[in-house]
């Protein structure tokens, strides 16, 4: 390895060093990271860029002069030796595709993503993983499932792989967080847009804590690289590689969660969506992918039965059906009929009440009760687990399921 | 030749005496004010140079200082015009000296000697150290408020010649006579449906709960609002007397009808300056809105639109009931102690509802930052309104109670909590919350379940229970609270502070 310059000169650098300093170049994505490296090899291509010698681009790529010009410039202030130990300190390890360490998985995906950086525990994708996706834009509804589906499934030895971003993502891994400590399930799997130094969005950042902790945070962006809009449709590829089977909660008709699911498609992942309310956006995209054919998800248990399919069907890979303990199927026979029928009053409100979040003034116009009877009947449904109330809003819950608890209570 | 007259000026709402002093003595002519007068102030000299010219009088063509002591304090505005024209007149021995003995003479002058109308009146003529406050017409009624005697004049010449002797002290009646009708505020009968919202407007005004309502546009949150003023009891003599005294500094009293009995309604738009919402000014310190809303009802609509800045600065009054205003030479302390009543929509589009809402997240995180401030923990009542169906809106038997009732029960409910040592529940704090809100068995196990959960906070907890004790109050319930009154309290008391659901 001739030296570039005096300080890279270190005889035991990885050639990672130089993969993490091409793909932090300015508006590097897969595809161009892929057309640098069919150059040469790593540290070649990066003096290349840092002289101005690449050759010039195939038609189509984007890569303009200026765009050169400008990775020339960042080249200048950039050291391979203080990229890699940036790394070694935020605790970041780095496999490149070819590497000791790169998942199986993504090894054998049709578009895999060429250095791969985790944080926390990569031996977690070796259970069986399933993603769930979503709209950022949840309702309580949506919340509730996804972390539904989240708990049950860690509980079941299943990773839950998703994208930490707000909305459905932030519940299903909250809802995995939470059934791991002392119950032995499997640890969560979060695939990132940005750099793993600065999780976006902020707000989700003690949650992100939390999947270092127990899971795994990955990112195919190096640390230091901010999370630019075009870099999320290209991380639902890995989600959709990664998740044996993909579950969509809640989605608009178009939107991220959608181009996840062409993903899976295209990978022959089987995809299950959770039905809505057919006058509700959030369900708008899922319930038009169950009337298009998808596997309707109704209760963990289905999501299991799927991964038992795929798991068979594609032969195993690096995950085994008996991994997967199937929760007591009777659990939420048994939770349904452990409420008592509420009467009087209550009852009157519960019919009022319907499926979509209501406020207690409206529940009053449809009731025709008065404040005193109405909040005793609220509190009577609430007592009874029929309904929760946040924010202002009465929400009926379905099939007994607790409700979540407010992510900063 | 000296002379000095008493008179006033107004710093903030308070009145201040002043003496007037006026020096002629020979030299070349000029004309001097010292003492710390403004700009308006210092216009005086044009003013009265003219109304003596134009009342047939003499302008000594001599050297003339007026002094207004004590020196130390700042002299804003205009009414010191007719102490300085009538010092000026004894001090040029136009007028015998001593006929002004007991005389405080207050208002502004034109230039034709006729005499106007100046603000706080009021506390003006309170601090007057004078047997005779001499006060312009406009403002008679105003001053009869506080001194019976007050005295009213129209133009310079007329008290000239009363002092004079060359005419009698001319008779002027006020305005009208002097009543406390309600006569003008929106009543409650007119609200139909609004179940909830009814009752949290009661309870606002019973308990003195800073309210919140959240809904889409056109749910009726304004029209709420305008309606709480009609549900507090009259004010006391000595809430009315400071009340008019801000409103009569602000020269918004209407006093021929006399002392402000009804609680005042202020709603303010988000566009308001700070100094327009909370008071000061550079050169007259004047009350902002929060001190007009003292005693009464300050409603801001699109709470989330008011600028960070201006929501902090609620926060001072909401502790303390007084709005304290620091300025490089002067320092007042402005009564605000108001019920705040803030409406908002749900989200910045407005509809709010589950899924119909098209904001982004980030469009909604900022929106709920903006409200997240400390201020909406003052808000004991949050509650979400509804725009009513077709069917309610025209149904009569939903036609509900009239503000006139819903005041006897709060007017009721008010003299159970001073009882307490408080003025409204809402003040009730730590121990004294613990003592007259005991909670019985089933109530305390309730607000437990509900603090395990997750769904309240403690100190969420304790607003629940002031509620609770407010609800009984109207209930004429004594003793613990019982299970019901906490259940509607916590109707009344969403937890969380996001009025969208799932978020």
């Amino acid at each position: 390895m001739s030296a570039a310059s005096p300080r890279s000169d270190r005889t035991d650098l990885p050639h990672e060093a130089h993969l993490i300093l091409l793909a932090s170049l300015d508006g590097v994505g897969p595809a161009r990271l892929r057309w640098l490296l069919s150059l040469g090899s790593p540290p070649e291509v990066w003096r290349a860029v840092a002289a101005g010698t690449l050759p010039p681009p195939p038609m189509g790529s984007g890569i303009t002069t200026g765009l050169a010009r400008q990775w020339r410039a960042q080249a200048a202030s950039m050291d391979p030796v203080a990229a890699w130990d940036c790394c070694a300190r935020l605790g970041i390890g780095v496999v490149s595709l070819g590497g000791a360490g790169y998942p199986p998985v993504l090894a054998d995906d049709r578009d895999p993503p060429v250095v791969l950086f985790h944080l926390g525990d990569p031996d977690v994708l070796g259970a069986p993983r399933v993603a769930i996706i979503g709209t950022r834009r949840a309702t309580g509804y949506g919340v509730r499932t996804a972390q539904m589906l989240g708990r049950e499934l860690a509980e079941a030895g299943v990773a839950v792989v998703s994208g930490l971003a707000l909305g459905i993502d932030a519940a299903a891994h909250r809802g995995a967080t939470s059934a791991l400590p002392g119950r032995g399930g499997a640890g969560p799997v979060a695939v990132v847009g940005g750099g793993l130094d600065a999780p976006c969005p902020v707000r989700n950042r003690r949650l992100a804590d939390e999947v270092v902790r127990t899971g795994v945070v990955l990112s195919e962006v190096p640390p230091g690289v901010a999370a630019a809009p075009w870099r999320f449709p290209v991380r639902n590829r890995i989600l959709a590689a990664l998740g044996e089977v993909v579950v969509v909660v809640e989605s608009a008709a178009a939107g991220g969660s959608m181009h996840t699911v062409r993903e899976a498609l295209e990978r022959n992942r089987p995809v299950l969506a959770v039905p809505g309310p057919v006058d509700s956006l959030a369900s708008e995209g899922t319930n038009q992918l169950l009337s298009e054919g998808a596997h309707p998800c109704l209760r963990t248990e289905d999501v299991l039965m799927a991964l038992g399919h795929s798991t068979q069907s594609t032969g195993g890979g690096s995950s085994s059906p008996s991994g997967v303990v199937a929760p007591p199927a009777d659990t939420g026979t048994q939770r349904r009929d452990a409420r008592p029928e509420p009467t009087g009053d209550a009852a009157l409100v519960l019919e009022a009440l319907g499926w979509r979040p209501t406020s207690p003034e409206r529940l009053a116009t449809l009731s025709g009760l008065a404040f005193r009877p109405l909040s005793a009947a609220l509190a009577e449904l609430e007592r009874l687990g029929w309904v929760t109330s946040s924010g202002g809003w009465v929400e009926r819950v379905a099939r007994g399921i607790p409700a979540p608890r407010p992510p900063d209570a | 030749m000296l002379a000095h007259v008493p008179s006033a000026t107004l710093l903030g709402v308070e009145g201040h005496p002043v003496t007037v002093e006026v020096h002629v003595s020979n030299g070349l002519p000029c004309f001097t004010v010292v003492g710390q007068p403004d700009a308006s102030c210092r216009e005086a000299r044009d003013r009265v140079r003219a109304a003596l010219l134009s009342s047939g009088l003499r302008w000594p063509d001599r050297r003339i200082t007026v002094n207004l002591a004590p020196t130390g304090l700042r002299k804003a505005g205009s009414g010191l015009d007719l102490a300085i024209a009538l010092a000026l007149l004894e001090a040029d021995k136009q007028v015998p000296k001593g006929s002004l003995v007991g005389l405080g003479p207050l208002g502004e002058l034109g230039l034709d000697g006729s005499l106007r109308g100046v603000s706080g009146v009021l506390p003006l003529v309170d601090v007057m150290d004078a047997a005779v406050p001499l006060v312009p017409v406009d403002n008679l009624a105003e001053a009869l408020l506080v001194r019976s005697d007050s005295r009213a004049v129209r133009t310079l010449r007329e008290v000239y010649e009363a002092i004079k002797g060359l005419a009698p002290w001319p008779r002027v009646d006020p305005r009208a006579e002097l009543s406390a009708e309600i006569g003008d505020e929106p009543d409650l009968s007119e609200v139909h449906g609004h179940v909830v919202a009814r009752m949290a407007l009661e309870v606002a005004a019973a308990g003195g709960h800073h309210l919140l309502m959240a809904g889409p546009p056109g749910a009726g949150k304004t029209m709420l609002a305008e309606r709480l003023p009609g549900l507090l009891p009259d004010l006391d003599e000595r809430c009315a007397m400071d009340v008019s005294r801000v409103h009569s500094a602000a020269a918004t009293l209407r006093a021929e009808q006399g002392l402000m009995r009804r609680p005042p309604f202020r709603s303010p738009h988000h566009t308001a300056s700070l100094v327009a919402l909370v008071g000061g000014g550079s050169s007259v310190l004047r009350p902002g809105e929060v001190s007009l809303a003292s005693g009464g009802v300050l409603f801001l609509d699109e709470l989330g639109e008011f600028p960070a800045a201006h929501l902090d600065a609620l926060r001072q009054p909401l502790e303390a009931g007084v709005m304290r205003v620091a300025r490089a030479n002067s320092n007042v302390t402005l009564p605000a102690r108001f019920l705040l009543v803030a409406a908002t929509n749900p989200c910045p589009c407005g509809v709010g509802r589950w899924g119909d809402c098209r904001c982004s997240p980030s469009q909604l995180a900022r929106y709920d930052r903006r409200l997240s401030s400390p201020l909406l923990d003052r808000f004991d009542i949050r509650i979400e309104v509804d725009p009513p169906d077709a069917n309610t809106a025209f149904a009569r038997c939903h036609a509900g109670e009239s503000s006139a009732i819903v005041r006897h029960r709060v007017t009721a409910a008010r003299l159970r909590a001073s009882v307490r040592g408080v003025t409204s529940n809402r003040e009730l704090r730590g121990d004294a919350l613990e003592r007259h809100a005991a909670l019985r068995p089933e109530a305390r196990e309730l607000l437990r379940e509900r603090l395990e959960s997750g769904a309240l906070t403690m100190r969420g907890a304790q607003r629940v229970r002031a509620l609770a004790l407010t609800l009984q109050d109207l209930d004429e319930v004594d003793g613990p609270l019982a299970l019901s009154s906490v259940e509607q309290a916590l109707v009344l008391r969403s937890p969380g502070d996001a009025s969208r659901p799932g978020r």
